[in-house]
C-alpha cells in the first residue's frame, strides 16, 4: 500500500516535471518565433536597409546612411518655410522613355516610409484621344507656381517656398482636406487612421523629409529637399532605369537625369515640352516631353503585378491584353 | 403648453435621447479609431458630414433671412411663424458646425484656425461668417424674446422658483414703457435688416468654398445664388414641417391656421420654381456645351446616381409645384407632404453636388480598391447624421417648454396696431 | 527513449531552430556570384590623384542583384619591375568602393615609358579569394584658363607631360570635354580635341551660372588609355544670372493676402460688430430704465 502511494507520488512528480519541461520548451520556441516576427516588423518599420557582403562571406543588412546628418542638418518646420536660396526647382519627365518600370514609385515609397498603396509618385496610363496610343504618365506633385492648394489652406499648413517647392507642415495641418479637393491633379493624400510607423520617433520630423507622417494630416511628393541640400537628385530621378525623370534648377537652366545633363530651356524648346492641364492656370513646375518615338512598346509596361495592372482596366489595350492572356492560359 | 409633459412626449424625448447616444458612441469610435471607419477615402474626402453641414447651415441662413424679412416688413401673419423660424435659425446654426468638426482630421488642433488664420482661404471666411451670424442670430432671438420673458416674469407666481428667477434675469427689467418699447423696436428692426444681409453674405461664402475651386461641377459662376435659393427652399420646407408638427402636438390650431400654411405654401411654390430654374440652368449648360470633364461628371450622375438624381431634381421640384399650383390640392396635409418631399430632395441635391464631382477628377482614378473609387457612407456617418437631426428636434422641444412658441407680445402688439389703425377710420367716419 | 515527451520536445526544438534566424546574418551561396574588382584613377583639379577600387559581388543570373563588399581592406601599390611600394590602403565603404588620395608632392616610380604602374590588391579571406587589378597611367597636366582673347570669352586648355628633366612636352592628340558646373551635375557644352597640346574654345555667353554670376568650367579627360581620368576646373564671373521670377507677395497663395482683402474684411466686420455693440448698448439702456422704474415704485 505504501509503495503504491509512493509510486503514485513518483509518477505524479514525473508527470509534473515532464509538463514543466514541455511548457518550457514550447515557451522558449514561441518566444523566439515571436521575437523573429517582432524583429521583422522592426526591420520593416525602421526605414531603408541595404545588403552588404562582409569579407567573411556573410550578407548583412545595415541601415542606409542617415541622409539628414542631424542635428546639424535637421531642418525644423519653421526653417522649412524658407527655401534653398537662389533656386527654382523644376522637373522634366520624358514620356517617350517611360516603360512603367515603377522604380520611381518604389524608391520614393522606401525613402518616405510609405505603405504599398500610398504613392507620392503615381504612374497612370493616359490616352489623349481615341486614335492616340496610351502612354505611361508618371505624376508627382507639380509644385505649381500658382498653387490652388496653398490658396485654400486655412491655417497655412501648406506653403510655397522661394525655391518653388510646395511643402506640408504636419505639425500645423488640421486635416480639413480642402487642399485635397482643391488640387486638380489629385496629387495629395490623407492619412485616414493611425499607423504604427507614425510612432517612430527615431528621426525628428521635418517637412523636408515628410517622415514621420501624422494621423489626420495630408501628405504628398516633396521634391526631396533633404537630398537637394546635399547636391543629390530626388529618389525618383535617381532610381529610374531609363532616365525618364530630369531634375534641376530653372535659375541655372540645367536639368539632369543622373546620366545626361542638358540645358532646361533647350530641352523644352527642342522636344516641345508642355505642362499638363495648362489651361487651368496653376503654372506647374513639372514639364512633360511628348510620347513621340517611343522607346518601348506599350505592352512592356504590362509586366507588373496583377493588382496594379487591374488599375488600368478601363483602357482598351489593357482589356485586350487581359483577354489574350486568358485565352492563352 | 409650457411645462406640460404627456406620455407621448416622454416617449419621443426618450427615443431622441437614444438616437443621440448612438451617435455619441459613433463619435467616440471615430475619435479613437480615426476617420478610417467612415466611408471617406482619398478621392471622395468630403462626404455626409459636409453635406449635413451645408444642409443645416443653409436652414439656419434661410431662417435668418425669413425672420428678418418678416420683422422688417411687418408682415401680418408673422406672429404665428416668426418664433419657430428664429428657433430653427439658431438651433441649426449650432448643430451644423458640429458636423464640420466631425470632418476635421485633427480636432486637437482646432485652435490653429484662430492663431494662424489665412484670410485668402474660403474656410476662414466661412468661420468668420458662421461665428458672426451665430452671435447675430442669438442677439436677434433674444431681442424678440424679451417682451415675452417680461410677461412670463409678471404672470408666473405658480411656477417653480428657478423659473421665476430665470425669467426675471432674462427680461432685464423690461417694463413695457413707451421709451423701452420704442428702443426695443428700433434695435429689433435694425437687427432684422442686418440679419438679412448677414444671411446672404454668409450663404455666398459657403457656396464659394465649392465654386472657387477648379473642379468640374463646382467651378460655376451661379453657385452662390443657387445655394441661396436652394437653402431658402429647404428652409421653407422645414418651417412648414415644424408648423405642422407644432400645430398638431401642441394644439395651436387657432394660432397656426390654414391661411398660414397656404401663405408658406405659396412661398414654397415660388422658391421651388426658382430652384428648378437654377438647377436646370446648371445641368443644361453643362450638357449642352459638353466639355469632356462635364460630360464625365454627367455620366457619373446619370449612371451611378440615376435614382438620386431623379428624386432630387425631378420629383423634388415637380411634386411641390404640382401640389401647390392647384388650389384644389392645397390642404394642410398635402402642403406638408410637399414640404417633406422638398426637404428630402434638397438633401439629395446636396449629396449630388458634393460627391460625384469628387468621384470624377481631371486625372482618372486608376485604383483597385472599391472604397477609393466610389463613396458609400458607413454606419458611423449615418448614426451621427441621425443624431444631429435628433439633437435638433430635442433642443427644439426643450426650448418650447421654456418659452412660448407663439410670441404673446407679438400678438399684443399686433392687436394694439389694429386698434390704432381703426381709430382714425372711426374718427373720419364720425366727421 | 523515444517517449512521446521526447518526440514532442524534439519536434518543437527542430521547429524552433529552423525558424529561429535570430539576427540578420545570412549565408549566401557565393558560387552564384561573380566578384567584380576594378581599379580606377582620377587626377583632380588640385593635382591630387585619387585611386579608387570597386569590389562588388554580382549575381551571375540577375544583373540587378549586386551586393557591395563592405569593410574589405584594399592595399594600393606603385609597382616597378617587381618592386611594390605601398601608397596607401583603405577599407571599402557601403558602396564597395575604397579610395586613397595621393597628394601632388608624391613622387611615383615610373618605368621606361614614363608610365606609373598601379596595383590594388585584396588579400583574400576565408570566404573570398584574393583579388588584384593593375593599371598604368602617365601623369598628365591640364592647365585651364578662362581669358578674353580679342574681347571674346574663351576657354584655353593646355595639356602636357613632364619629361625626366622637368620640361613640358605637349600632348599630341586627345579628346576633351568642356563642361559647366551645375547644382547637381556637370553639363557638357563642348566635345573637342586637343591638338599640339592646346585647345581653345569660345564660351557661349548665355549660360546663367550661379546666383553671383560665377561660372565654373571643367575640362575633363575621360577613360584615356594612357592618362586615365583627368579633371581641371576654373571659375570666372561670366554668368548672366537673372532672378527668374519676381518675388510673389500679396497673392492668393502667399503668406500675406492681397491688400484689398484686408480692407474689405475690415469694413464688413467693423460694420457688423458696430451694429451688435449698438444693440447691446441699447439693451443696457432698457435695463437701466427698468431698474429705475423699480426703484421709483
Amino acid at each position: 500500500m505504501e509503495n503504491d502511494i509512493a509510486k503514485k507520488g513518483d509518477n505524479n512528480r514525473r508527470k509534473f516535471l515532464k509538463l514543466g519541461l514541455m511548457s518550457g520548451v514550447t515557451a522558449v520556441t514561441g518566444a523566439t518565433l515571436l521575437a523573429n516576427l517582432a524583429s521583422e516588423e522592426e526591420l520593416k518599420a525602421s526605414g531603408e536597409k541595404i545588403k552588404l557582403l562582409t569579407p567573411d562571406g556573410k550578407v548583412v543588412e545595415v541601415d542606409a546612411e542617415n541622409i539628414n546628418k542631424y542635428p546639424e542638418a535637421h531642418i525644423t518646420p519653421a526653417e522649412a518655410r524658407k527655401g534653398i536660396p537662389n533656386r527654382k526647382f523644376v522637373m522634366v519627365i520624358d514620356l517617350a522613355k517611360c516603360k512603367n518600370a515603377r522604380n520611381c514609385v518604389e524608391s520614393c515609397q522606401k525613402a518616405h516610409n510609405l505603405d504599398y498603396h500610398e504613392e507620392f509618385m503615381k504612374v497612370q496610363l493616359i490616352q489623349d484621344n481615341e486614335e492616340a496610343s496610351p502612354y505611361w504618365f508618371p505624376k508627382p506633385c507639380y509644385h505649381c507656381d500658382e498653387p490652388p492648394c496653398v490658396t485654400v489652406c486655412p491655417t497655412g499648413a501648406t506653403f510655397k517656398r522661394d525655391d518653388g517647392i510646395v511643402l506640408i507642415d504636419n505639425d500645423r495641418c488640421i486635416g480639413c482636406k480642402f487642399c485635397i479637393t482643391s488640387c486638380p491633379y489629385s496629387a495629395r493624400q490623407f492619412n485616414w487612421g493611425h499607423k504604427a510607423k507614425f510612432d517612430d520617433k527615431s528621426q525628428p520630423y521635418s517637412p523636408e523629409t515628410s517622415v514621420p507622417a501624422a494621423e489626420g494630416t495630408v501628405m504628398k511628393c516633396d521634391f526631396c529637399p533633404d537630398l537637394l541640400r546635399e547636391g543629390k537628385l530626388p529618389h525618383c530621378a535617381k532610381a529610374c532605369p531609363m532616365g525618364v525623370i530630369y531634375f534641376g534648377d530653372k535659375n541655372e537652366d540645367i536639368v539632369t537625369n543622373g546620366e545626361e545633363t542638358v540645358r532646361f530651356s533647350e530641352l523644352i524648346k527642342d522636344r516641345a515640352g508642355y505642362r499638363h492641364l495648362e489651361h487651368l492656370g496653376t503654372k506647374p513646375n513639372v514639364y512633360y516631353l511628348p510620347a513621340v518615338n517611343r522607346q518601348f512598346p506599350l505592352e512592356r509596361g504590362f509586366d507588373v503585378d496583377e493588382d496594379i495592372l487591374e488599375r488600368y482596366k478601363d483602357v482598351p489595350e489593357v482589356q485586350d491584353f487581359k483577354n489574350q492572356n486568358k485565352t492563352k492560359s | 403648453m409650457l411645462g406640460k409633459s404627456s406620455p407621448i412626449s416622454k416617449f419621443w424625448i426618450g427615443f431622441l435621447i437614444v438616437v443621440i447616444l448612438v451617435g455619441l458612441v459613433a463619435f467616440v469610435l471615430q475619435v479613437i479609431k480615426g476617420h478610417e471607419i467612415t466611408g471617406m477615402r482619398d478621392n471622395v474626402v468630403w462626404g455626409i458630414y459636409i453635406i449635413n453641414f451645408i444642409f443645416f447651415v443653409c436652414l439656419s441662413y434661410s431662417g435668418a433671412f425669413f425672420s428678418g424679412i418678416l420683422h422688417f416688413f411687418k408682415t401680418p401673419w408673422k406672429n404665428s411663424v416668426s418664433r419657430i423660424v428664429e428657433i430653427i435659425t439658431v438651433l441649426s446654426l449650432i448643430v451644423g458646425p458640429i458636423f464640420i468638426l466631425l470632418c476635421i482630421g485633427r480636432l486637437d488642433r482646432l485652435h490653429y484656425l484662430f492663431i494662424y488664420p489665412r484670410i485668402q482661404s474660403p474656410i476662414t471666411w466661412d468661420i468668420i461668417a458662421i461665428l458672426t451670424d451665430l452671435i447675430g442670430c442669438f442677439i436677434y432671438l433674444y431681442l424678440t424674446f424679451i417682451p415675452d420673458f417680461a410677461m412670463l416674469r409678471d404672470n408666473s407666481e405658480g411656477a417653480s422658483n428657478w423659473r421665476q428667477k430665470l425669467y426675471k434675469s432674462l427680461a432685464i427689467g423690461y417694463k413695457d414703457t413707451p421709451t423701452q418699447r420704442e428702443t426695443l423696436h428700433k434695435i429689433t428692426r435694425t437687427m432684422s435688416a442686418m440679419i438679412i444681409v448677414l444671411a446672404i453674405v454668409a450663404y455666398t461664402v459657403l457656396a464659394w468654398i465649392f465654386s472657387l475651386t477648379l473642379q468640374p461641377g463646382w467651378n460655376s459662376t451661379i453657385f452662390a445664388p443657387y445655394f441661396i435659393v436652394a437653402g431658402l427652399y429647404s428652409g421653407v420646407g422645414v418651417i412648414i414641417i415644424a408648423m405642422y408638427l407644432i400645430r398638431k402636438y401642441y394644439k395651436l390650431d387657432h394660432y397656426i391656421r390654414k391661411i398660414h400654411f397656404i401663405g408658406a405654401g405659396i412661398v414654397l411654390l415660388v422658391i421651388s420654381l426658382l430652384f428648378g430654374y437654377f438647377t436646370f440652368s446648371e445641368y443644361f449648360s453643362r450638357w449642352f456645351s459638353h466639355k469632356i470633364q462635364d460630360t464625365n461628371l454627367l455620366n457619373t450622375l446619370f449612371n451611378k446616381y440615376f435614382w438620386e438624381f431623379i428624386l432630387a431634381n425631378y420629383i423634388g421640384v415637380l411634386v411641390p409645384i404640382v401640389i401647390l399650383f392647384f388650389k384644389k390640392f392645397r390642404t394642410i396635409k398635402s402642403i406638408t407632404f410637399a414640404a417633406v418631399v422638398a426637404v428630402l430632395g434638397l438633401w439629395l441635391n446636396r449629396y449630388l453636388i458634393v460627391v460625384p464631382t469628387l468621384e470624377t477628377p481631371y486625372l482618372p482614378i486608376q485604383d483597385t480598391r472599391p472604397e477609393f473609387i466610389h463613396y458609400s457612407a458607413t454606419w458611423v456617418e449615418w448614426a451621427l447624421s441621425f443624431a444631429g437631426i435628433a439633437a435638433f428636434v430635442l433642443f427644439f422641444i426643450l426650448l418650447m417648454r421654456l418659452v412660448p412658441i407663439i410670441p404673446m407680445s407679438g400678438i399684443i402688439d399686433y392687436e394694439r396696431e389694429q386698434k390704432r389703425h381703426h381709430k382714425p377710420l372711426i374718427q373720419n367716419q364720425k366727421k | 527513449m523515444m517517449t512521446p515527451f521526447f518526440r514532442y520536445s524534439m519536434c518543437v526544438l527542430m521547429i524552433g531552430l529552423l525558424v529561429s534566424t535570430k539576427g540578420n546574418a545570412q549565408e549566401i551561396d557565393l558560387s552564384k556570384y561573380r566578384m567584380r574588382f576594378s581599379l580606377n584613377t582620377t587626377k583632380q583639379h588640385d593635382n591630387f590623384r585619387i585611386l579608387e577600387a570597386s569590389f562588388i559581388a554580382a549575381n551571375k543570373k540577375d544583373r540587378k542583384d549586386r551586393i557591395p563588399v563592405y569593410d574589405a581592406e584594399i592595399a594600393f601599390f606603385n609597382v616597378l619591375n617587381d618592386e611594390e611600394v605601398l601608397i596607401g590602403s583603405s577599407k571599402t565603404d557601403k558602396e564597395g568602393i575604397a579610395k586613397v588620395t595621393v597628394p601632388d608632392s608624391h613622387s611615383y616610380l615610373t618605368d621606361g615609358n614614363g608610365n606609373i604602374n598601379l596595383l590594388a590588391r585584396f588579400n583574400g579571406s576565408d570566404a573570398l579569394d584574393e583579388e588584384e587589378e593593375e593599371l598604368s597611367v602617365k601623369n598628365l597636366f591640364l592647365d585651364l584658363s578662362l581669358t578674353e582673347i580679342d574681347s571674346v570669352r574663351s576657354v584655353v586648355v593646355n595639356a602636357f607631360v613632364l619629361d625626366s628633366l622637368g620640361a613640358k612636352i605637349p600632348v599630341e592628340e586627345m579628346d576633351i570635354v568642356i563642361a559647366v558646373g551645375g547644382m547637381l551635375s556637370k553639363m557638357p557644352i563642348e566635345d573637342g580635341t586637343i591638338e599640339d597640346g592646346e585647345f581653345i574654345f569660345e564660351m557661349p555667353v548665355d549660360i546663367p551660372g550661379d546666383a553671383n554670376g560665377d561660372l565654373t568650367v571643367y575640362s575633363i579627360i575621360e577613360d584615356h588609355d594612357e592618362y586615365g581620368d583627368v579633371i581641371q576646373k576654373k571659375t570666372a564671373n561670366w554668368g548672366i544670372f537673372t532672378e527668374q521670377s519676381k518675388k510673389d507677395t500679396n497673392t492668393l497663395w502667399s503668406e500675406a493676402a492681397p491688400i484689398w482683402m484686408y480692407v474689405v474684411l475690415t469694413i464688413l466686420l467693423v460694420g457688423v460688430w458696430t451694429n451688435y455693440v449698438y444693440t447691446i448698448i441699447n439693451l443696457f439702456k432698457i435695463k437701466k430704465e427698468g431698474k429705475q422704474l423699480e426703484m421709483d415704485t
